[in-house]
């Protein structure tokens, strides 16, 4: 589902983000991305995202060598990943429903598709009553499920979520991945980037662990560190902060 | 559903920068109203200096006391000089229906004239070969026996052409500078609109809505400024233009110099074309490097 060969993406001032990074997601994977601040996780999914270009290697997503594709081709390739990240993107000014009708609406879907598509995935994440809201009348964990709902309405191949519960309390950010295990389940490819070692550690599937760009372990069913620590007893290695 | 998407999204980034936009379309609006009454006024001077049709420049007019032989005596004479290229007799009725039609507006001047057509000469019209002998053929039929009187057209063409050639000249400058202001007037308001929109438009190219279902509404909202400053530019020229052909003109018919309809439908629609372009200039520049992938 998608392919990482000999990549690297160095920025301008010669800043290397990610560099000899080969990785395979198979269909219906659910992938962590760990690892500090600057290591390139959110580059990682940028480039999967074709938000940036690699300066070396290929991609492969969903069956598309996306390095090459032409511009007009991108937003074919964005329809088939759903995206999710840690400050939500909601527009302030339209309700629940219209948020994730949006989404819909911008690709060209018909508006019979668009009323029927829209109640049904407000429903799997829990927010039916709530579609009238506006975001700021609802908690985060809420504002998530929304950004949740609107990623996965199109039913993408993919699902590319960037530190979804980085702005969440642990309580909440539980209920979060269990509705990314569920969306899973359907057979969409998951792909989280994240600093959170609690989550990791309960939810033990497969790890990538990045530093300093580059990739230092692929484990299926892994832990955050490689010696398993008693959950809680590890400090985090950094502040939950966003990351540039 | 996405053409309504559009529209309303071009409609409300407009209301949005009310100020801006203003500005915008005010810079159409001048340049296009220049555009506009440059064109009238070039039309109302072309049909002025019509009136001395076929490009006769030196009128003689003739004594009342000639024959007709002698009349013809001295047209074939004056045929027969280098710097002539052709001459043609007007007599007293000819003179006299000229007249008419020139002052039709005056019935004063023309009752006078009516009473009394004697009072307005025959006259010989002279057309040079070379446009500049008009001057040598004046000098050469002051002297000529039968003829009291010459009148050329020359200084009174030249003056208009002249007066007209600078004003073209420098209504061209003016619009320039004013076309590039009102391009990037336009341009800024659509950064505006943009910046104000980023995150609408990033969530759209993040969940894959096409390049130009995101760009159109910004061109759509810089051709609506283009077209809305060229309406306006056309409703002022077409209010005063009229006024402004007259003081430039050397016509003594009020009135007589207003372009027919149909001409300025037909310069209103260029107009209206070219204001659009105007915007979708703008908003092109506007848009540079902002709304790609």
């Amino acid at each position: 589902m998608i392919r990482l060969q000999d990549v690297a993406k160095v920025y301008d001032g010669g800043t290397v983000a990610v560099r000899d990074v080969d990785l395979e997601i198979s269909k219906g994977e659910f992938v962590f991305l760990v690892g500090p601040s600057g290591s390139g996780k959110s580059t990682l999914i940028r480039l999967m995202l074709r938000q940036e270009l690699p300066s070396e290697g290929q991609i492969w997503v969903a069956g598309k060598e996306i390095t090459t594709l032409p511009g007009w081709k991108v937003p074919m390739l964005r329809r088939s990943i759903g995206t999710v990240f840690q400050d939500f993107k909601l527009l302030p000014s339209k309700t629940v429903y219209e948020n994730v009708a949006f989404a819909l609406e911008v690709i060209g879907r018909p508006k019979h598709v668009v009323r029927s598509q829209v109640p049904q995935v407000l429903k799997l994440v829990g927010l039916a009553a709530k579609s009238d809201r506006m975001p700021n009348q609802l908690s985060g964990g809420e504002q998530q499920r929304v950004s949740i709902a609107r990623a996965f309405v199109n039913r993408p191949l993919i699902l590319l979520a960037d530190e979804p519960t980085g702005n969440l309390d642990p309580a909440t950010s539980v209920g979060i991945m269990r509705l990314l295990d569920r969306i899973n389940r359907t057979g969409t490819t998951v792909v989280m980037a994240t600093h959170d070692h609690a989550i990791v550690d309960a939810m033990r599937r497969r790890v990538v662990a990045l530093e300093r760009g580059r990739v230092i372990r692929d484990q299926s069913r892994g832990a955050y560190q490689m010696d398993v620590e008693e959950p809680g007893e590890s400090e985090p290695d950094e502040p939950m902060t966003a990351e540039g | 559903m996405r053409l309504q998407y559009i529209l309303e999204q071009a409609i409300s980034n407009l209301r949005r920068n009310v100020l801006v936009v203003f500005a915008a379309v005010v810079a159409v609006l001048v340049m296009l109203a220049l555009v506009f009454g440059t064109i009238i006024v070039r039309w109302s001077i072309d049909k002025d200096i019509g009136r001395w049709d076929d490009n006769v420049r030196v009128i003689a007019f003739l004594s009342d006391d000639l024959s007709l032989e002698e009349i013809d005596a001295i047209q074939s004479d004056i045929q027969a000089w280098d710097e002539v290229d052709d001459v043609v007799y007007y007599t007293k009725s000819q003179a006299l229906d000229e007249f008419r039609e020139i002052f039709f507006d005056q019935p004063s001047l023309i009752e006078i004239v009516e009473e009394d057509p004697s009072i307005l000469p025959a006259s010989l019209r002279i057309k040079p070969t070379e446009a500049a002998d008009y001057s040598t053929i004046r000098d050469r039929l002051v002297v000529v026996p039968g003829v009291f009187q010459v009148s050329s057209a020359d200084e009174a063409i030249d003056a208009l052409v002249a007066r007209a050639g600078h004003m073209r000249a420098f209504a061209l400058w003016i619009m320039i500078i004013l076309g590039a202001a009102a391009v990037v007037l336009i341009a800024n308001t659509i950064r505006i609109a943009i910046f104000a929109r980023r995150d609408e438009i990033g969530i759209m190219k993040l969940v894959g809505a096409g390049n130009w279902f995101v760009r159109v509404p910004f061109l759509l909202e810089g051709v609506i400024e283009g077209i809305i400053g060229a309406a306006l530019a056309i409703a002022l020229v077409w209010a005063v233009g009229g006024s402004i052909a007259e003081l430039l003109s050397t016509s003594t018919a009020p009135g007589s110099l207003d372009p027919p309809t149909d001409f300025m439908i037909r310069q209103a629609l260029i107009l209206l074309g070219f204001g659009a372009g105007t915007g979708l200039l703008g908003s092109a520049f506007g848009m540079w490097g902002f709304l790609r992938d």
